[in-house]
């Protein structure tokens, strides 16, 4: 063809114009060669930079939440687990496409006020990310993900659930809607419960959604468990008791500490009013105090076994010392009063009936500080140290500032202040043969902080006393325990408020331990304000102890130690007995 | 480019089996790759990922439809109805920008909503100026090379038409056509010097429409620098670079690209040739490249042969659908390859699209029937060489 045309070329003038085609023919093609150039620039010589550039944009890094560690009752028992749930948001400038009606489904499904999502469609808005509504079901996620409406997301988290609900409530506390702990265990062990998130690398589309993994960077590290030392039974049984005496009593709040008087564990803790940590909506931060531990108030006549022992431990007086008590006893320009007069008391009828002239005879017979320092070393003023958020410290008015009345009525537990858990705690010096036991929340076989107060001998003594409180003329029958030997004390306060102590108003206290050989429980109740007519503590507080006590010594299978009020058992029956 | 090319004879016809070849891989690739770059739009809009498929497959079967009707066409009709067909085009562009008659979209009238179906009128335009100028040059020719007046007539008509296409506005077809009229021109033998005038003198208009339009302006200063402001004016091309980038020798497979994933805008439609990069890599790309070299070759070629034969109008009918297949290729993928400003043309016989799709097919098919009356009459005319007595 070449030679055809360049003869053509000689022939006709017009072959001019067959050059001009070939030049555009190779320039076309040169074009399309340049193409090709720049083909192999980009996707071989540039390639580094532009996939750089692609994965700045593309790959970004998100965190993986690491599942939250689950709280357990002594027995492995769950108090609290993680659950996986769905979490919806949305995109409000891609709802702009949406079906109004469809909308309107989803909220209706989802329980919304009318036209809460509908609101976020505002024309021209920055917003790309909006919660709908977070932690709900599975399966109403499922549902909602079927109606298919754009700029619709759903998102995987983790929702608490307290399989115990309200029972434990207090202690266990609850975590916000971001899965961080608020109160109670979830806040004191959050570190530990919520593990490290891990993060990975992935691949977003345009729109940023995730449309791939590429590789994990880091792994979630899991939450640790935490393991209390509370048995979910008692606490149960606790809980239930505490409930009950407060609906009996028409009280304004409750609180209980069941303590293994062996390791000082805290077995239950128990407080009223309770709430549902599941659903709690609409309550008041004062639902959630876990008064037991965090609110303070005058013991009473519960530490009047501690003022004996101290008076006996420190050589102050003879067990065998009898008191004269004439009803009233006159300090300075105070009188200390009893409720009758009792006469002459021996030191078992001190506490037996609970006179406070007898017990401030006995406490001035003691140097301040050595009485001062008996009342700090059982905890009074300290903080117990379990490590709950909000711990009461409690407090008792310093030995130099004393003067003999003050030191009279811190006698009979007044001008001092301390809490249920404080209280119980104390009462393990008496329990464990004088030695005071730390406490703790956490599961543990001993007690690697106990320290003696008082001497052995002293301890007996005092309970053998104490055993006296529960029989039928002591001031709590009420908080016997068929079976075994109860030892414990009452205590009726008044409560203080604005100008002084209140009249018919009282705190109803029983703290007791059994069994009284060698025991095993230490119990302490506390009843604010009882007020369906009585309000001593051996009526009030005594039952619940009975119960929480009985079912306590059952559940931790504690050997009974008095035969002679044991409950009838079906292998004692005649029938069987003949047999 | 003096290859021979055996032609295959189907009854009365003569076909050019490597354009065939051309055509079919084109269109195939362009199917695949449409497919794999709309199945998430789909289903996204309609929860129907085999929505764009099946929409560009029935485009491309009414396409083949139609221009199986057009290969039918003696090309005499063709050259008759030229001044005609110009009109009813011009008439189509006045049409488009009635209000109420034209759809909108981003901005732009360039649609006809004709019984639920979208034709973009430039596209039929480009088909009728080519046809347009071959029946004016082959009816004028003398005229064309020999007075000023003779090349200075067809530019009056189609600056009408540039101006009607700007009112869309449509740049970039307006460009198309304008380079169609030049380039026939130039192949008919006008002056060079008149000619370098007329070249400079619309090259200055378009500057000047450029500059004008700050629109116009921002997107070509973003094309020198796309990565200064790589998320607003720079970004359709960032990520159409990205895409060539990440595609490096051979792709990152068919259906696996990331670019496409809302990333690149049109990613089935201008934006098809930064998917075929970034899924099958420098080769795919280099593969489009030499099928449209191809076919430019093959269009210049069929035309070469008419003119040997003396068949004016069905040369330069080729030459003006090669220049036109070959320019706007040319743009689409300079544009991916941010060698040219952002220009909204589609690739053709590849992108998606109903009305570019069945004009670049009827236009493919009347290159086919230059061919086989080009071949018919070679025929019928004393052999000179041997080698053609033993083609058919």
């Amino acid at each position: 063809m070449h030679g055809f045309s360049t003869r053509k070329k000689k022939d006709e003038p017009e072959t001019d114009f067959t050059v001009r085609r070939k030049v555009l023919l190779v320039f076309m093609l040169g074009a399309m060669g340049l193409l090709a150039v720049r083909a192999f620039d980009l996707q071989v010589l540039r390639k580094q930079f532009l996939k750089q550039q692609g994965d700045m944009r593309h790959v970004s890094a998100v965190s993986v939440s690491a599942y939250r560690g689950m709280i357990l009752d002594r027995n492995g028992e769950p108090l609290a687990i993680s659950s996986p749930v769905q979490s919806i948001w949305v995109n409000p400038q891609e709802l702009a496409d949406a079906e109004p009606a469809a909308i309107g489904q989803m909220e209706k499904l989802l329980d919304l006020p009318d036209r809460k999502i509908k609101n976020l469609i505002v024309p021209g808005t920055k917003r790309r990310f909006a919660y709908v509504k977070r932690r709900i079901n599975p399966h109403l996620a499922a549902q909602v993900k079927a109606l298919d409406v754009p700029g619709v997301y759903f998102e995987r988290e983790f929702k608490r659930y307290y399989p115990a609900g309200p029972v434990s409530a207090h202690l266990v506390g609850f975590t916000n809607v971001d899965d961080v702990g608020q109160e109670g265990i979830e806040l004191a062990y959050d570190a530990v419960l919520r593990g490290t998130a891990g993060s990975k690398r992935v691949i977003r589309d345009g729109k940023r959604q995730i449309i791939g993994d590429v590789e994990a960077i880091s792994a979630p590290i899991d939450g640790r468990n935490v393991q209390l030392s509370i048995d979910e039974r008692i606490q149960y049984l606790a809980y239930r008791e505490l409930q009950a005496a407060v609906l009996e009593h028409r009280a304004k709040a409750a609180a209980l500490v069941v303590l293994d008087a062996k390791t000082g564990e805290v077995l239950a803790d128990a407080n009223h009013p309770a709430f549902n940590p599941n659903t709690r909506t609409h309550l008041k931060g004062s639902a959630f105090r876990n008064r037991a531990i965090t609110d303070v108030f005058e013991p009473g006549s519960t530490v009047k076994p501690f003022v004996i022992a101290a008076a006996l431990d420190g050589g102050y007086i003879k067990p065998d010392l009898k008191i004269e008590t004439n009803g009233t006893y006159r300090i300075g320009r105070n009188v200390v009063r009893d409720v009758h007069n009792y006469g002459t008391l021996d030191l078992t009828h001190v506490l037996k009936k609970s006179s406070n002239v007898a017990t401030s005879i006995v406490a001035l017979e003691m140097p301040p500080d050595y009485f001062w320092g008996i009342y700090n070393q059982l905890g009074f003023g300290n903080a117990a140290g379990i490590g709950f958020p909000g711990e009461a410290s409690g407090s008792v008015l310093d030995y130099q500032r004393w003067n003999q009345f003050a030191q009279a009525t811190l006698s009979f537990g007044y001008g001092m202040n301390a809490s249920v858990l404080q209280l119980a705690r104390a009462y393990t010096a008496l329990a464990d043969n004088g030695l005071l036991h730390s406490v703790s929340l956490l599961k543990r076989d001993r007690d690697p902080e106990a320290k003696r107060v008082f001497s052995a001998k002293t301890a007996q003594l005092i309970r053998t006393m104490l055993e006296q409180v529960v029989l039928k003329d002591g001031t709590a029958y009420q908080a016997r325990v068929d079976g075994y030997r109860v030892a414990g004390k009452t205590g009726t306060a008044k409560k203080a408020g604005e100008g002084g102590y209140k009249e018919k108003k009282y705190l109803s206290i029983f703290v007791g331990m059994a069994p009284a050989s060698d025991p095993r429980v230490v119990i302490a109740v506390m009843v604010d304000e009882p007020s369906a007519g009585a309000y001593y503590g051996g009526a009030v507080a005594g039952p619940v102890f009975s119960k929480v006590m009985a079912g306590a010594l059952r559940i931790l299978d504690v050997a009974p130690d008095q035969e002679e009020t044991m409950p009838v058992l079906i292998s004692k029956t005649p029938d069987l007995v003949a047999q | 480019m003096s290859l021979n090319i055996t032609p295959i004879k189907a009854g009365r016809f003569y076909l050019d089996p490597l354009l065939l070849a051309v055509i079919t891989g084109l269109l195939l690739i362009g199917y695949v790759m449409v497919s794999s770059s709309s199945l998430h739009l789909g289903a996204k809009l309609d929860n129907n990922s085999l929505l764009y498929p099946i929409k560009q497959m029935i485009h491309i079967g009414l396409g083949l439809a139609l221009a199986a009707g057009v290969f039918t066409v003696p090309l005499r009709k063709w050259e008759q109805w030229g001044p005609n067909l110009f009109v009813f085009g011009l008439g189509l562009l006045v049409l488009v920008l009635i209000p109420g008659l034209g759809v909108r979209v981003n901005g732009a009238v360039r649609w006809l909503s004709i019984g639920g179906f979208r034709i973009q009128v430039s596209e039929v335009v480009k088909l009728i100026s080519v046809i347009y100028m071959a029946s004016y040059v082959t009816r004028y020719e003398d005229s064309v090379r020999n007075s000023s007046f003779g090349l200075l007539k067809p530019l009056f008509l189609f600056t009408i038409a540039c101006v009607l296409l700007l009112m869309e506005p449509d740049f970039g077809s307006a460009v198309v056509i304008l380079i169609i009229a030049l380039g026939v021109m130039f192949l008919a033998g006008a002056r060079l010097w008149q000619f370098g005038i007329l070249l400079a003198a619309v090259l200055a208009m378009a500057a000047m429409l450029v500059i004008v339009s700050p629109y116009r302006l921002r997107r070509v200063i973003s094309f020198l620098d796309p990565w200064a402001d790589p998320q607003d004016t720079g970004f359709q091309l960032v990520q159409a670079l990205i895409s060539f980038g990440r595609g490096e020798w051979f792709g990152v497979g068919l259906g696996s690209g990331i670019q496409k994933l809302f990333y690149l805008p049109e990613a089935h439609t201008d934006f098809l040739f930064s998917v075929i990069a970034e899924e099958l890599g420098l080769l795919g790309v280099v593969t489009v490249i030499v099928l449209f070299a191809l076919l430019v070759w093959r269009a210049i070629d069929i035309g070469a042969k008419a003119e040997v034969v003396g068949n004016k109008f069905a040369a330069f009918i080729a030459y003006g659908i090669g220049i036109w297949f070959g320019f706007q290729s040319f743009i689409n993928m300079g544009v991916n390859m941010g060698m040219l400003p952002t220009k909204g043309l589609t690739l053709p016989l590849m992108s998606y699209g109903g009305g570019s799709m069945i004009v670049m097919c009827c236009a493919v098919a009347i290159l086919c029937r230059v061919n086989s009356e080009v071949q018919e009459m070679t025929a019928s005319q004393p052999k000179r060489r041997p080698v053609w007595a033993r083609a058919s």
